[in-house]
């Protein structure tokens, strides 16, 4: 199961860490890995279009975290449409993602 | 920082071992003919051992619940035709 934790300081996103693996099919055939992998890649590439400098992000075998480092509405929006994307991914697919 | 590439299974299982249910097999039953055309056997010798009846059971030959044949005297094996497209096993004894 991926589990997405968020920490917010005075309800704004400091960092988010996106851990696991889906586990809802067979590596090339995951469905639910794909679309979590693409809401996150899409939303880190399109922030670092917008401002380089809003996160820093790092990527280990199963552990993404992403930490917010200057202040950005847009970037903002950016990362709490992917939060609320994960939520409706979660809300289809329960036992493969979750927003702890 | 650097733009991610675009994995879309960067949450998969780890690469390459997706598992499979598949690879499991049962031991070889060793099927087929125990006694040659010609061969002498005794009484109570296995003489085919099958699933279903590639060879039916001829003169002298009897048929075990597996299927397998065996004779029922002492005598000389000869796999013979059974109609147009079967076979069978009989024992002959030996004057």
């Amino acid at each position: 199961m991926i589990k997405v934790n968020v920490i917010r300081n005075d309800n704004k996103i400091d960092t988010i860490t996106i851990k696991g693996h889906a586990m809802y099919d067979d590596y090339g055939k995951d469905i639910v890995c794909s679309s979590a992998s693409s809401i996150l890649i899409t939303t880190i590439n399109g922030i670092l279009t917008i401002n380089e400098n809003y996160i820093k992000y790092t990527v280990l075998e199963d552990l993404v975290t992403i930490k917010v480092i200057t202040d950005d509405s847009i970037c903002l929006k950016l990362l709490e449409n992917m939060l609320m994307l994960f939520s409706e991914l979660s809300e289809k697919y329960p036992k493969n993602i979750k927003l702890m | 920082m650097k733009r991610m590439l675009l994995d879309i299974q960067l949450f998969a299982h780890h690469k390459g071992q997706g598992s499979t249910s598949n690879g499991r097999d049962s031991i070889g039953r060793r099927l087929g003919a125990k006694a040659s055309d010609g061969e002498f056997v005794t009484s109570g010798s296995i003489i085919y051992r099958q699933r279903g009846t590639k060879i039916h059971p001829g003169t002298n030959v009897r048929r075990g619940n597996d299927d397998t044949l065996y004779s029922t005297v002492d005598g000389i094996v000869k796999f013979e035709r059974l109609g147009r497209d079967k076979k069978k096993a009989s024992v002959y004894p030996v004057e």
